[in-house]
């Protein structure tokens, strides 16, 4: 068992911040680059999701914490913020077809994150929302 | 992120290095549109050489696809190519792979751009 976390406020340029957050533990722990991008993809979504719909209108910004957790072969990646209830697995799934001129620009993020992880689950624990992401990594 | 250009004859080839994450975004839409739009003459084909791009995220797919409609609206031929296993992973994830015409290199682009307008 390896665990890391780390806590940062909901502000975009801490995004690299917990980029490198991710790396550091990837490196440490010996784990399969090709398995790193799932996890980097998934907390950028999921963390960009907070700063730019998460902030509760009085207008002070949440603290977002995560926490990666290895144990017999899977990571387990809790991002928790204490901004207002959402559950971001409710939102609709994207438009896939159509001609570049007819897709919609957004909503790709937290469908992507569903795709690469095994398991996605949201729970609302006191005030804050947690997603917990895990995923089995493939070792050589 | 860097990004740097190349122009063979009435193409410009757009090579991105490194990560477009959210952080990187904007600023390759910047040079994306400057490139599409802002060039006299406007290029007959555009592509995008995506052979050091290491990840891409949802707000770097949004540059492609807006990219995509701005090429189409100026008529303009736009495709990306080498995309690296991680990245096409995204790519077809996303569905993107059948709204943006994507190469397995530079060659095939620029194999598959129409003939030069008069």
């Amino acid at each position: 068992m390896r665990e890391a976390r780390t806590a940062v406020a909901a502000e975009a340029a801490h995004l690299p911040v917990l980029t490198a957050f991710l790396q550091e533990f990837w490196s440490a722990a010996e784990l399969p680059a090709e398995e790193a991008v799932a996890f980097e993809l998934a907390l950028e979504e999921v963390f960009m999701n907070v700063v730019l719909h998460g902030a509760p209108s009085a207008g002070a910004t949440p603290r977002v914490d995560v926490s990666l957790a290895l144990a017999d072969g899977s990571l387990t990646m809790i991002v928790e913020d204490d901004g207002p209830q959402f559950d971001p697995l409710t939102l609709p799934p994207p438009t896939l077809t159509g001609s570049a001129a007819e897709r919609p620009v957004g909503g790709l993020g937290v469908f992507l994150v569903r795709k690469m992880m095994d398991t996605v689950s949201y729970h609302r624990v006191g005030a804050r929302n947690q997603l917990h992401m895990i995923k089995h990594l493939a070792r050589e | 992120m860097k990004v740097r250009l190349e122009t063979l004859g009435q193409t410009t080839v757009v090579v991105p290095e490194g990560r477009l994450d959210f952080s990187a975004a904007a600023d390759f839409q910047k040079e994306i549109e400057r490139v599409l739009t802002g060039m006299s003459p406007a290029p007959a084909a555009v592509i995008i050489d995506a052979g050091a791009l290491d990840y891409v995220s949802s707000a770097g797919l949004r540059v492609f696809l807006l990219a995509a409609r701005a090429a189409q609206k100026g008529g303009i031929a736009f495709s990306v190519c080498a995309l690296k296993p991680a990245v096409r992973d995204v790519f077809d994830l996303s569905g993107f792979n059948q709204v943006i015409a994507l190469y397995a290199d530079r060659q095939a682009a620029v194999a598959q751009v129409p003939p030069p307008r008069a």
